[in-house]
This record gives structure tokens, sequence and C-alpha cells, in this order.
């Protein structure tokens, strides 16, 4: 960008750096696949997947119990429910060598999934 | 021949300024810069050689470089890199289908330039400011979920609902930056776009779109928000042309 472009600036250029070389950058957002990564590769975008929906799986339970609409066994019930579905996603996360900024791929400029 | 499109541009106002304007000129791979020209409006063109376009960065670059010298001058509909037709007929027919369009957008426009403003923070910071700002929230926070029992699951649900409230909270404040910077923008007449993130550190994206002699005016109110929410930074761009507030399905 050149100079005359920016016309106020109160904070450190570097995010904003670092916000262009991601969307610039196809590395985080590309889903690789060859013969030989094909299962990686694969379980990177079904994970992804999965990830989001368990996300807002949870953001919408949390909303539930929070406006009192479960009785207290059904909160015991979720509770269970929620820490065993993030259980099982840090053991699938582990056995693809996976990590959370793997999963929460940039959609450009809408930013990134998660 | 096929030609790369620059830029639907407004010559109403001086029909011939255009054509002096680009003599000379050269855009993507070399080649001359021309406009082919129907009713109120002229396409800036230029031809592509028989390598084919060039789709490199720096070539991006200088076409977009090339409409922003042109909307310096003229009210303009900036195109995408890459857009290319067959022929200038096939332009001039694609004109005539959408003209309408077009003139809509155009005085959309008119007149008028694109200013970017990217919100930071540092959202932890921001949450505990939040937290300890308000009693009341404070509470909310730490009141757990209704207790049956002691157990591990509750425990996670007291986390989980600890942590929602505390986005909860920090999603209702960004509403509250966006509405007031929203309400003093309305003031400049400007037409603009939010979008809140949902990122940790850039979590306000917004385009506005103002009369071009309002820039300094944009600049002084900037400042303002940042007088007003010293714990956010504010990064100001522009002019830019109206890229973000183009709204046109060609036929």
């Amino acid at each position: 960008m050149s100079e005359n472009k920016l016309l106020f600036n109160t904070g450190s250029l570097d995010e904003l750096s670092q916000e262009i070389g991601e969307i610039t950058s196809t590395e985080k957002s590309k889903l690789e696949l060859n013969p030989d990564n094909a299962d990686s590769g694969l379980a990177k975008l079904v994970l992804t997947l999965i990830e989001l929906i368990r996300k807002l799986v949870e953001k919408q339970a949390m909303r539930r119990v929070d406006g009192g609409s479960l009785t207290d066994a059904e909160i015991e019930r979720l509770g269970e429910t929620l820490m065993k579905l993030e259980i099982k996603m840090e053991e699938l996360k582990k056995h693809f060598n996976l990590t959370d900024s793997d999963l929460n791929i940039n959609l450009g400029p809408l930013g990134d999934l998660m | 021949m096929k030609l790369l499109i620059y830029a639907i541009v407004s010559v109403k106002d001086a029909p011939g300024t255009l054509n002096s304007l680009l003599t000379g000129m050269k855009g993507t791979s070399g080649m001359p810069l021309y406009s082919v020209p129907f009713n109120e409006v002229s396409v800036v063109v230029s031809n592509i050689n028989s390598e084919g376009l060039n789709a490199s960065q720096t070539d991006a670059i200088g076409y977009a470089g090339l409409i922003e010298t042109l909307a310096q001058k003229f009210t303009l509909l900036p195109m995408r890199f890459g857009s290319v037709m067959g022929s200038t007929q096939e332009i001039a027919d694609m004109l005539g289908k959408n003209m309408n369009e077009i003139l809509r957008n155009l005085e959309k426009v008119e007149d008028k330039f694109e200013f970017g403003l990217k919100i930071f923070c540092d959202s932890e910071k921001v949450r505990a400011g939040l937290k300890a700002k308000s009693a009341a929230s404070a509470k909310l926070i730490d009141k757990p979920a209704p207790e049956i029992k002691h157990s591990v699951y509750l425990d996670y649900v007291n986390q989980k609902l600890k942590e929602h409230r505390l986005e909860e909270l920090l999603m209702a404040y960004v509403d509250s930056v966006i509405a007031e910077i929203k309400g003093t923008l309305a003031r400049l007449n400007s037409i603009d776009k939010f979008r809140k993130t949902g990122a940790e550190k850039n979590i306000i994206d917004a385009v506005f779109l103002l009369d071009k002699n309002k820039k300094a005016e944009l600049i002084k109110v900037v400042e303002g928000f940042k007088k007003q929410y010293p714990e956010l930074d504010f990064i100001l761009t522009g002019p830019w042309p109206p890229y973000s507030f183009i709204d046109i399905t060609i036929k």
C-alpha cells in the first residue's frame, strides 16, 4: 500500500501486514490432495467441518443453558456429551497430526472460518 | 483479439477528456489503453497479446493502479482483474443490455471515493476490561449453571458458560462500537458496510462511500473515535475506487 493511502493509524502495522500475508498466502487455506496425502488432506477437510459443527452445537447449547430452558439432569448430560466430543476431536487431530489453526481455514476476504 | 476491461467510466460531463488522458498510458503487459464509447459511458480497455493474460501479482497491482488514476478524474465502475471480452462489439452489446443498471450504479458512486477502516484490539484485554468495568456483568459471568451436584461434567459446562458469556459481552461491545461509528458517519452522509470479523485482533472491517471532498473530515472523525475508544487501534485507508459498492450482475 502506498504511503499516501494510509490516512490514519494508531497502532502497529504488523497486524495489517499479517492479515495481508494471510490473504495472499494460499498455504493456510489450500487443501492439498495428491496420491501421497489423500488421507490427511481429506481428514483436514472433514475435521474442519466437524469442528465447525461442534462449535456451533456448543454455542447453541450454552445459549440454552444460559436461557434456563434445560433441567439440571439435561445440563449434566449435555456437559458429558460436549466434553466427550471435545476429547474425541483432540484424539482425531492428534491422529492426523493437525492443530487448531490447521482447521481454522482462511476464507480470504471473509476472514477465518472459526 | 480479446480485450482486457479496466473500468466503465461515466463521460457525460467531459466526453473528450478520457481519450486525452488515455493517450500514452500503458495497460497490462505494456499494451496501450483506449476507450470503447457507448452513449454516456466509455469502457477503458487494452488488447491482450497473443500469449494471453499474464495473471501475475505485479500485473494485478498495476491494473489496480490504473483504475485508481482514472478514478481521480472520473466517476467509474472498476472491473475485477481478469475481466475479458472478445471484441468491441461484444462490449457494446453488454453495455446495451445492462445500461440501466450501469447508470444506476454510476449515479450511486458519482463524485465519491471509498475508504476502508480496520479496527484492531487485544481481545483478551478488552474482555478483561469489560468484565472489570461492569460489576453486574462480572457477577453474571461467575454465576454457575444450576447446580445439582459437583461433577466434572458440570464443571465443564460452567467453564464453557463463562467463555460463552464473555464472548457475548465482547460481541455486544463490538455492536456498540459499530452503532456509534455508524451514527457519527451518518452526519457525513456516508454509505457504509460493516463486518464483525469474529477474529481475536481485527474485530471490525468497514468500508465507507463518501463525497470526494470529505477526506479531511473523515480523518478528524476517526481521530475522535480513537479518543473515545483508547483501547482500540484504527487504520483508515483511502481514497479507493468504489470497489465495495458496485451492485450489478452483468447479463
